[in-house]
C-alpha cells in the first residue's frame, strides 16, 4: 500500500515540472502533504501513538493546510499566477524529470537493496524528488516558485527520513523543524517585506548586489 | 556554568522584549557579553566546575572556540554601545535588534557546546533565522536581497546537511544515536559507501554556512549589507561554529578509516575558496565585500589546514584565533569608515588617515594583521602551514598556496592603501566634519584591544592559553 502512495508522490513531481500555473503548484503541495500522511499511516503499526500523532499533525496541518494557505495569500496579493518565462520549455522539463525519476528507481534498486535499513523505493523517489526540485529552482523565475520547489525538496527529505523513522524518530522530528523553519521565513521575510519593496516577485529583481559596477 | 551561559540570555531576551528602552536594551547585550566571558573563562581555565549537562558539554575540541566566541562577542558588544546611539529608529526596533543579537549568540554558543549532531544541526538552523533578521535590519532594498539570498542558500544547505545526517544514520546501522562520542566509538564499523555520501552532503551543507567556495554565494552580500557589528559577529564567530561541526564530522571519517577521501575533498574546497577570493578581490569595488572575500579566503585556509593534518592542526587553531580577532577588528573599523564617509565604495573613500587618524591607522593595522605581517598571529599560523606542506613534500600545493595568498594580499593592500592615504577632497572634508561626532570613543576601544592582542599573541602566547590550544589541536 505504501509503495503505491510513494509512486504517486513521485508522479506529483512530474506534474509540477509540466505545469506553469502557480495555483496548480500550490494544490500539488496539498496533495503531497496528504500522500505523506497516508505513507505515515501505512507505517503506523511500528511506532508509538504519541509519535504517530505528532507526524499526523505535521503532515496534515503544517504541510497540507498552513503552508499552502500562506502561499495562496501571497499569490492573491501579488497577482502573479503564471511563471511564464521559465528558461526551458515545459515539454523538456517533463522529459528531464521523468528521466531523473526513472534513474532514481534504477539506481536505488541496484545499489540500495544491499542495505537492510532503507527500502529502495523510498530512497529512489526521495532522491529523485530532491534532484528535480533543486533543478527546478534553478530554472524558475518567480520567487514564489522557488519557495514552492524548496518545499517539495523538503517533502522529499521528509520521505527519506520516514524510511528510517522506525529506528530513529528523532530524525523525523528534526525534519519537522525544518518545515516550521520554512513557514517562519515565508511569513516573516517573504510575505511582509519583499512585497513592500518589489512590485512583482521576479528573481531578476534580486540581482543588484554584485562585484562589478556596484552602486550603493 | 553551562547552564548560566545558556539560560541567562533567555531571561535577558524576555526582559528586553518587555522593557523597550534603548539604553536598557544595549546594556543588557553588554551584560550578557560579560556573563558569557566570565562563565566561559571559568569553564575553560577554572577547576572543579561542572563541564557537562545533557546534550551540552565542554570538551577538548570546543574549548578554544568558546573562548574566541566570548571574547569577540564582548568586543562587538562594546562597539555596539556606540553604534546603537547612531541608529535613528524607534525603541521597539532596537529592542528586536538586541533580542536577535542575544538569540544569535545563544544559538552559536549552543552549537559549539552541543555533544549531539542533531542538536548542532537544529541550532545552526536557529543561527540562520536570527541572523537573517539582523542582516536585514536596515530594511533597504539591498538588505532584503542579501537576507533573501542568505536564507535561501543557507536553508538549502541545511536541508542538504539533514540528508547527510539521514545517510549517516543509514550507514551507522544499529547505532541509533547522533551523539558524537557514540559515533566515534562505533565509526569503525560503519557502512563506508553511505558514510562517504553522507560526508559529501554534510560538508556541502555545513560548508554553505561556513562559506567554503562552491557554496559561498550568500557571504559577500550578507556581510556587506549587515550593520557592521553584525558583520563582525558573522565573520568572526558564525563561520567558526559551522567549522567546528565540520571538524567533528571529519573526525568520524578519520575513525572510520576514510581519512584520505575526506582530506582530498576538504583540500579541493579549500583551494577553490582561495581561488574565488583571489579572483574577486583583485577588482573589488566595495570595501566591505572585500573583507567578506577575505573571510572566504581564511575559511579556505582553515579547510586546507584540517586536510593537511599533523602540525597543521596547531596552525589551524592559531589561525582561527588570529582570523577572528583581526577580521572582527577590520569589520568594526569598516563600520567607522562607513559612518564617516556614508559610502561603501572604494572610489569615494580616500585620505582616511587625514580625515580621522585613529580610524585610518586602525584600518592599516587591521590590514597588516590579516595579511600575516610578522608578529601577527596569522603570520605564525600561515608559516606553520607552509612548513607542513614543505615537510610533507606537497611542493606544488605550497607554491599555489603562496601565489594565491600573495595575489590576495596585493588586492587587499592596494585598496587599503588607496583608502588610508591619498588626498582628501574639500567637500569630503566638510562631510567628515559633520559625521565625526557620530564616531564615539566606544567605537575605537574594541578594535584597539583586538589588534594589540593579535600582534602580542604572535610573539608571546601565555602558558594557560597555550595549554588549551595544544589540547584542542590534539583533539582534532
Amino acid at each position: 500500500m505504501a509503495t503505491g502512495f510513494i509512486i504517486l508522490f513521485g508522479l506529483t513531481m512530474l506534474y509540477l515540472a509540466a505545469t506553469s500555473r502557480i495555483i496548480a503548484h500550490i494544490r500539488i503541495l496539498i496533495v503531497q502533504g496528504v500522500l505523506l500522511f497516508l505513507i505515515c499511516c501505512c507505517g503506523a503499526e511500528h511506532s508509538n501513538l504519541l509519535n504517530f500523532a505528532f507526524l499526523a499533525i505535521e503532515t496534515i496541518v503544517v504541510k497540507s493546510i498552513v503552508i499552502p494557505w500562506f502561499l495562496y495569500k501571497v499569490l492573491k496579493q501579488t497577482h502573479s499566477n503564471r511563471d511564464v518565462a521559465a528558461n526551458i520549455p515545459h515539454f523538456y522539463c517533463l522529459v528531464i524529470s521523468s528521466i531523473v525519476l526513472l534513474a532514481g528507481f534504477l539506481v536505488s534498486n541496484y545499489f540500495v537493496s544491499s542495505v537492510k535499513m532503507i527500502a529502495p523505493i523510498y530512497f529512489g523517489v526521495s532522491a529523485a524528488t530532491i534532484i528535480i526540485s533543486l533543478w527546478l529552482i534553478t530554472i524558475k523565475h518567480k520567487i514564489i516558485s522557488n519557495v514552492i520547489e524548496f518545499i517539495t525538496m523538503e517533502n522529499g527529505i521528509f520521505l527519506l527520513s520516514l524510511s528510517v523513522a522506525k529506528e530513529m524518530p528523532m530524525l523525523v522530528n528534526m525534519g519537522v523543524l525544518l518545515d516550521v523553519f520554512i513557514a517562519v521565513y515565508i511569513l516573516g521575510l517573504f510575505v511582509n517585506e519583499i512585497n513592500k519593496e518589489f512590485k512583482d516577485l521576479e528573481v531578476s529583481h534580486l540581482s543588484d548586489l554584485k562585484d562589478y559596477e556596484y552602486n550603493d | 556554568m553551562i547552564n548560566t551561559i545558556l539560560i541567562f540570555p533567555i531571561i535577558a531576551c524576555i526582559l528586553v522584549l518587555l522593557i523597550k528602552n534603548k539604553t536598557f536594551n544595549t546594556w543588557m547585550v553588554n551584560l550578557y557579553a560579560v556573563v558569557h566571558i566570565v562563565a566561559s573563562s571559568l569553564l575553560v581555565f577554572g577547576k572543579n566546575t561542572e563541564l557537562s549537562i545533557p546534550y551540552f558539554a565542554l570538551d577538548h575540541t570546543n574549548a578554544i572556540f568558546l573562548l574566541v566566541l566570548s571574547f569577540v562577542y564582548l568586543m562587538v558588544a562594546i562597539y555596539n554601545t556606540g553604534y546603537v546611539k547612531n541608529i535613528d529608529v524607534p525603541a521597539r526596533r532596537i529592542s528586536h535588534y538586541s533580542f536577535m543579537i542575544m538569540i544569535f549568540v545563544l544559538s552559536m554558543t549552543g552549537t559549539l557546546l552541543s555533544t549531539d549532531l542533531g542538536v548542532s544541526w537544529v541550532l545552526i538552523e536557529a543561527t540562520t533565522l536570527s541572523s537573517a533578521y539582523l542582516i536585514y535590519f536596515n530594511k533597504t532594498k539591498h538588505a532584503i536581497e542579501a537576507a533573501w539570498k542568505y536564507v535561501f542558500i543557507c536553508s538549502i544547505g541545511i536541508a542538504m546537511a539533514f540528508v547527510g545526517i539521514i545517510l549517516l544514520n543509514v550507514s551507522s546501522g544499529d547505532v541509533n544515536s547522533l551523539n558524537f562520542a557514540q559515533l566515534y566509538q562505533h565509526a569503525a564499523s560503519f557502512d563506508l559507501p553511505f558514510l562517504k555520501l553522507a560526508f559529501i552532503f554534510m560538508l556541502f551543507g555545513f560548508g554553505a554556512k561556513m562559506g567554503l567556495a562552491p557554496v559561498h554565494f550568500w557571504l559577500p552580500d550578507a556581510h556587506s549589507e549587515a550593520p557592521s557589528p553584525i558583520s563582525a559577529l558573522l565573520s568572526a564567530t558564525l563561520l567558526n561554529s559551522a567549522f567546528l561541526v565540520i571538524v567533528r564530522v571529519f573526525k568520524i571519517m578519520e575513525v572510520a578509516g576514510c581519512t584520505n577521501y575526506a582530506r582530498i575533498i576538504l583540500m579541493l574546497m579549500g583551494f577553490l575558496s582561495l581561488f574565488v577570493a583571489t579572483v574577486f578581490v583583485y577588482h573589488i569595488k566595495n570595501y566591505k565585500r572585500m573583507l567578506a572575500y577575505s573571510s572566504i579566503e581564511n575559511m579556505g585556509i582553515l579547510a586546507i589546514g584540517i586536510a593537511l593534518g599533523g602540525v597543521a592542526y596547531y596552525a589551524v587553531v592559531l589561525h582561527l584565533i588570529g582570523h577572528s580577532l583581526a577580521k572582527a577588528s577590520f569589520f568594526l573599523t569598516s563600520g567607522n569608515v562607513l559612518e564617516l564617509f556614508n559610502s561603501k565604495r572604494v572610489k569615494s573613500v580616500s585620505g582616511l588617515v587625514t580625515a580621522d587618524g585613529k580610524t585610518g591607522w586602525m584600518w592599516v593595522a587591521s590590514f597588516l594583521a590579516i595579511c600575516a605581517f610578522p608578529t601577527s598571529l596569522l603570520f605564525l599560523s600561515e608559516f606553520l602551514m607552509i612548513k607542513t606542506m614543505l615537510t610533507e613534500k606537497h611542493y606544488v600545493l605550497c607554491a599555489i598556496f603562496a601565489l594565491l595568498l600573495t595575489i590576495i594580499l596585493f588586492g587587499i593592500g592596494r585598496v587599503v592603501i588607496k583608502m588610508a592615504f591619498g588626498e582628501l577632497s574639500e567637500d569630503k572634508a566638510k562631510l567628515i566634519e559633520t559625521n565625526k561626532n557620530r564616531v564615539s570613543y566606544w567605537m575605537y576601544i574594541s578594535q584597539f584591544v583586538m589588534l594589540i592582542l593579535v600582534f602580542v599573541l604572535g610573539i608571546y602566547i601565555p602558558n594557560c592559553l597555550n595549554e588549551v590550544i595544544k589540547m584542542t589541536a590534539g583533539a582534532f
